[in-house]
């Protein structure tokens, strides 16, 4: 008897445990509705829910990958913003007039008097000074962990004047920072670098008060890690800590200086992927998300496209403008076979870009034609002339590279990482060069922390990466690509000339001057192909039927500023 | 008895250190490094890179590594300043996200919890339920079905499973679950996972195999039992078909079920990463796995010690209540250990 | 079970529960014992063919596992004619040719890259069995081995061997086969020896289990009492009297193994661990798992591309299944020390 009863209590005990937890739980997030309507058009208030992936950092002096830089750029506003629809136009921020000397190694940033804190406090040159030497010191403490944790994206100040020095862990500040006075601060480079005022425009290199970054943010009583509920001077500050894997909820700063957002706020979604946070958008449940890829024609069709790709409005609410990063195949210059040249343009020239971007990504990617993409300012189409289909180009070169129809060329090996989702793009690839008569192997490795080994040892005759713009300019592709000194030069290109030309043209303060002077060592490279660009990335999201005039830059950057909610809840 | 439990312990411990060591050793032979990952392409200034690697204990020889380890997994901290403390297991930090790893896992593991728990009453529920029937009714129409239906069941490839039932539930029955693909009941969604809803596809094809095996386990035992002499005897004195089925056949009967669906809630307690790919559930499973493409060691070493004592521990509650049903362990008989 | 893939016995401390769910129709075993003695056969395996003919779903599974060994060995004089090539790309003609519905020229209609779906399932086959086999091979012969020097010379080998074993079966299964294909190296990603080396030595643990409890209850029997009081050698002993025993029970094990190998190939195929066929240097290797996982995106337009792997690999290892049972019932093998 009682070993029945017991049987059964024991049964449903299991099954009513389970019930309860998995009822258990937090309510659900719901999209807030917008304010009142008073009158058709901007209408202030509501909270734009937004989709981004787990940030590894929203402390700007650690904001690397996109997710953190696009809470960062909310939060803060740095020296220089520049217009998200047009990437020449650099337009003032945080400093209200700047100037750099004849030979562009000394820049002087005015900063703007208005621009205060979002705790009031003022924004003065010392901020920007201590903001810096903490992303360029070995030392810097994660303020969460307090382990030392040093920032990875250091790499922005390297131009300034003593940044090796902190670097090689001689210093603890770079000499080239100065705070001349409470408004005026003045950077000194290391050798010449006309483009600065674009670098600056970088999220991580705002200011922070270091008084908070030391002592922690103070909330509801207790104190917060900075790195958590970071204080910024951008039109949004942080409504409460980050709860890590969850979400970032921001809202409007009130006391902000520039033009105040209509959004009351915005919940910054964590999603660790990003086909579910399309299902939640579907669902009702999020104002932007990334379409997943074998949904967009049915998104286009539903939901209506923008007009410009970039600004999305109710009914044209999917967006598909050209991004700024390049996916390329990085060619290894030193290997025997690929070093010759000829043979790399009949690679180049027997790819069938157009048919990868149709099949594999329906159209949110373009063919490549320029190993910068459109969005960098100067950018020319065809600059970089084999970077096209052309079957019958691609046989002559060939023949040029002394393998007429393939004959007596050797094995090339395609390498890549196995789970980055380039096999199908790796085997379209290999399909065009097996056409052209060439023998080509794939060589996936496991995963991406070995293919960067490998890459890195230059164990690999052509692989594949993909380059993303910091800031929209020429020198941000030619030089870490291309330049014999640079770190980042994998298909370890070497040109004494272009070296040259590259240090020339940053020694130009005039921007179009600087341009010209670029796009021709843009043309140059192209000549030489030393690596084969594929696709520019293009963006494939949507916004919700209720978000107005929200701008997503080519740089992959929110732009709220306009964005406003129509009024009705959902 | 608490003979029988010690003597468990006991066999966990070697075993414990036969899982981490080989842990360690194999991720000694992963290409890659988790620091080099965080710049990506962009290649870090040797001088932060070496920071950092110190900063994490990466620089140190593998077995200095396991030490650190292992006094990290202490639940009491010894410091000059606060004495003996106790703060429960370290577990040191995430190298991609610098997160504690042990809130990492507070994170997670509750949604493995949550489908485990809720698959496990499926398997209970329906597993026994069937195998019963099928016994019963052995022959029948229903037997039949139960036979077929679990062989089918048990040679399913889980994931497909899942993505089938996606399909199903979500384009097919379009009207009656009220929208497409990207309904609560496919059972994908981000922070917001707490409708249970969403727990339905994911639980059932987490259990679906399990089930099967469960049914047929039960049923075969049943049969088995059921040709004893002492169910004979129960017959004989007068005793109707339910009364002797739940007093006498069962509890018998129980105990390898009990024992399958007790190793089996470990299982699924470690992580169902084909479950949790499929449906994007936030698990265990899917945090180690992608903690181990991103070289992420201190995750990968936190979530499988966690994994292992979990498992330990359910193997325990196994065996102890292995021992109430069966008398002869409970009276200090030897089971094989 | 659930994730893991495990076998269908559950073992505990050396216990094997019997799980046995008859076939369709099972005539009493003794008058078959009449039947086989009346035509003078006595041999052990000559009964158990005997009885395995008798058994229709068995006999089904076999004949369909034949057939489609036959189907994919012969692919290449009938299947590219007809249908297709199962890995070839035309870039060319990619866009007009992809996502088919079926058709009379491509009966189950053709993939993403435009590849005919038919003609993939049938060379997909050649992967799933050959790995399937193979890597319960080789899950054979090192439980073999190990298990035979375990249950033999019992005492501290045995207990260190069983031990081994523990920690393999404690490591959550999937994290060990993604650890071990994330180590061996990348030359290899498109052969199917990784993936074969990993499915069997995760498996031998088992087999070891099962074939060293089959050596102890073989042991203890009468004629090999017998045996050695007529002066046999160990050897002799071993493999006239008590291999040939202890053989059974790993037959059936092997048998249904091979279903759980070509499952856990496609698991590990769709986390996309598993074999990466090389479409020029190899133009027939296919992957069931990798379908799946590759059409996964296409789902709500194309489930077709889904489906039918997983309707193959379903099939194919309910086959297995289907005969594994059918040769345990002929086998007569109980399993239970």
């Amino acid at each position: 008897m009682t070993d029945r009863k017991r049987s059964i209590l024991a049964l449903v005990l299991v099954f009513v445990l389970a019930l309860a937890v998995a009822a258990s739980g937090c309510a659900k997030a719901t999209t807030q509705g917008g304010g009142t309507a008073t009158s058709s058009g901007p209408v202030k208030g509501g909270t734009m829910s937004y989709y981004i992936g787990d940030p590894a950092a929203i402390d700007p002096y650690n904001a690397q990958e996109t997710e953190g830089v696009t809470v960062v750029h909310q939060l803060f506003t740095s020296l220089t913003a520049f217009d998200p629809m047009d990437a020449t136009k650099l337009v003032p921020a945080a400093a209200e007039k700047w100037e750099s000397n004849a030979d562009a190694t000394v820049w002087t940033f005015h900063l703007n008097k208005a621009d205060t804190f979002s705790d009031g406090a003022p924004v003065t040159a010392k901020d920007f000074v201590y903001a810096w030497n903490r992303i360029a010191s070995l030392k810097t403490l994660n303020t969460a962990t307090k382990k030392v944790d040093p920032s990875t994206i250091s790499y922005h100040l390297s131009p300034v004047k003593g940044f090796d020095e902190v670097q090689a862990g001689k210093a603890t500040e770079m000499s080239g920072l100065k705070a001349v006075d409470d408004l005026t601060f003045e950077v000194t480079l290391a050798k010449p670098f006309g483009d600065f005022e674009y670098v600056v425009t970088h999220p991580a290199l705002a200011p922070v008060e270091q008084k908070l970054v030391e002592g922690g943010v103070d909330f509801n009583g207790a104190k917060v890690a900075f790195g958590d509920m970071p204080v910024g001077n951008g039109p949004f500050k942080m409504a409460a800590p980050w709860k890590h894997g969850q979400y970032v909820k921001v809202v409007r700063n009130d006391a902000y200086y520039g033009t105040k957002p209509y959004l009351d706020g915005v919940n910054f979604m964590e999603f660790k992927d990003p086909d579910t946070a399309y299902l939640e958008f579907q669902s009702g449940n999020l104002d932007m998300a990334q379409i997943s890829l074998g949904k967009i024609k049915d998104a286009q069709t539903k939901y209506g496209t923008s007009d410009d790709g970039y600004t999305s409005n109710p009914g044209k609410q999917v967006l598909l403008g050209a991004e700024n990063s390049t996916y390329y195949l990085v060619v290894n210059n030193k290997d025997k076979a690929m070093s010759n040249p000829n043979l790399r343009k009949a690679v180049s020239l027997a790819i069938n870009r157009q048919a990868i971007c149709n099949t594999l990504f329906e159209g949110t990617r373009a063919p490549a034609d320029n190993i910068v993409p459109p969005g960098i300012a100067g950018y020319e189409p065809g600059v970089w002339a084999d970077s096209k289909y052309d079957v019958a180009a691609a046989q002559k070169a060939l023949t040029d590279a002394g393998f007429p129809g393939g004959k007596g060329a050797p094995e090339i090996a395609l390498t890549y990482n196995a789970d980055g989702g380039h096999q199908k793009v790796m085997e379209l690839v290999q399909a065009d060069l097996t056409k052209l008569g060439l023998k080509v192997k794939l060589a996936p490795l496991t995963d991406f922390p070995t293919y960067l080994k490998a890459l890195g040892a230059g164990k690999f005759q052509i692989g594949r990466l993909g380059w993303v713009a910091d800031y929209p300019i020429f020198d941000n592709f030619m030089n870490p690509l291309f330049n014999t000194t640079s770190t980042d030069n994998y298909s370890k290109y070497s040109d004494p000339k272009v070296d040259a030309a590259i240090t020339d043209a940053r020694k130009i303060t005039d921007g179009a001057a600087r341009i010209k002077a670029y796009q021709a060592i843009d043309k140059t490279v192209g000549e030489a192909l030393p690596d084969i660009p594929l696709m520019f990335y293009k963006h494939h999201h949507v916004t919700s039927a209720r978000v107005h005039d929200f701008v997503f830059s080519a740089m992959y950057l929110a732009d709220f500023s306009k964005t406003w909610l129509s009024p009705a809840a959902k | 008895m608490v003979q029988y439990i010690l003597r468990r312990f006991a066999q966990f411990v070697p075993v414990f250190f036969g899982v981490t060591l080989l842990l360690f050793f194999i991720t000694t032979l992963l290409p890659g490094d988790p620091v080099a990952l965080r710049s990506g392409e962009k290649k870090l200034p040797p001088a932060v890179y070496a920071a950092l690697r110190h900063s994490y204990g990466l620089d140190k020889p593998w077995y200095a590594q396991y030490g650190d380890y292992l006094g990290s997994l202490s639940p009491v901290h010894y410091s000059s300043k606060a004495g003996l403390q106790f703060t429960g297991p370290d577990l040191g930090d995430s190298i991609s996200s610098g997160r504690p790893v042990v809130d990492i896992f507070k994170e997670t593991y509750p949604y493995t919890v949550r489908l485990a728990l809720t698959a496990i009453a499926i398997e209970i529920l329906v597993g026994i339920g069937v195998g019963i029937v099928a016994a019963v009714r052995q022959y029948s129409i229903w037997d039949t079905l139960a036979t077929l239906g679990t062989s089918i069941l048990v040679a399913l490839p889980v994931f497909w499973l899942g993505l089938m039932l996606q399909y199903f539930f979500g384009i097919i029955l379009k009207q009656w679950t009220g929208g497409a693909f990207y309904l609560p009941i496919s059972g994908a969604s981000g922070p917001v996972f707490a409708d249970w809803v969403h727990l339905i596809l994911p639980s059932v094809t987490l259990a679906s195999v399990s089930t099967a095996y469960a049914a047929r386990i039960m049923r075969s035992q049943l049969l088995e039992v059921s040709g004893q002499d002492y169910v004979r005897t129960a017959f004989a004195k007068g005793l109707g078909g339910s009364a002797v089925l739940w007093r006498h056949e069962m509890k018998n009967a129980l105990i390898p079920v009990v024992t399958f669906i007790g190793l089996d809630l470990g299982v699924m307690l470690s992580g169902a990463i084909l479950t949790e790919t499929v449906f994007n559930w936030p698990g265990v499973g899917l945090t180690i796995y992608q903690a181990i493409g991103r070289r992420d060691y201190p995750v990968v070493f936190g979530g499988v010690t966690l994994v292992l004592f979990v498992v330990l521990l359910v193997n325990l509650l196994v065996d102890i209540s292995y021992a109430f049903l069966d008398p002869r362990i409970r009276l200090g008989g030897q089971a094989e250990g | 079970m659930s994730d893991d893939l495990k076998a269908v016995e559950v073992t505990d401390g050396g216990v094997i529960a019997d799980v046995r769910p008859p076939p369709g129709s099972k005539p009493p075993t003794d008058e078959l014992r009449r039947a086989a003695e009346s035509r003078g056969n006595r041999t052990l395996y000559g009964d158990a063919w005997y009885r395995l003919r008798r058994n229709k779903l068995a006999l089904g599974a076999l004949a369909w596992l034949i057939l489609l060994v036959l189907a994919a060995v012969s692919a290449d004089l009938w299947v590219p004619q007809h249908f297709g090539k199962p890995n070839a790309i035309d870039t060319a003609l990619i866009g007009t040719s992809r996502l088919l519905p079926p058709s009379p020229t491509h009966p189950l209609g053709t993939d993403d890259l435009g590849r005919d779906m038919f003609a993939r399932v049938i060379y997909g086959a050649r992967i799933s069995l050959t790995v399937g086999a193979l890597a319960v091979l080789v899950a054979v012969l090192i439980g073999i081995l190990l298990g035979a020097l375990s249950g033999f010379y019992t005492g501290w080998l045995d207990a260190l061997i069983m031990r081994f074993a523990d920690v393999f079966l404690a490591f959550p299964y999937i994290l060990f086969a993604i650890l071990l294909l994330s180590v061996l190296p990348e030359e290899s990603r498109a052969s199917i020896v990784p993936v074969v080396l990993t499915i069997g030595v995760l498996g031998w643990p088992s087999i070891a289990r099962v074939f060293r409890s089959s050596i102890l209850s073989v042991k203890e029997n009468d004629y090999v009492d017998a045996g050695r009081a007529l002066g046999a050698s160990d050897g002799r002993l071993i493999i006239r009297h008590i291999l040939p025993n202890a053989i059974a029970p790993i037959l059936v094990y092997a048998t249904m193994s091979i279903g759980g190998a070509i499952l856990t190939e496609a698991a590990l195929s769709f986390l996309g661990l598993g074999i990466i066929p090389d479409p020029v240097r190899s133009p027939n290797a296919v992957s069931w798992g990798r379908m799946i996982d590759d059409g996964r995106m296409y789902l709500t337009s194309n489930a077709g591309i889904v489906l039918w792997p997983g309707i193959a690999i379903l099939t194919t290892v309910l086959a297995f299944t289907l005969l594994g049972d059918g040769v345990r019932d002929a086998l007569d093998v109980k399993m239970r020390d």
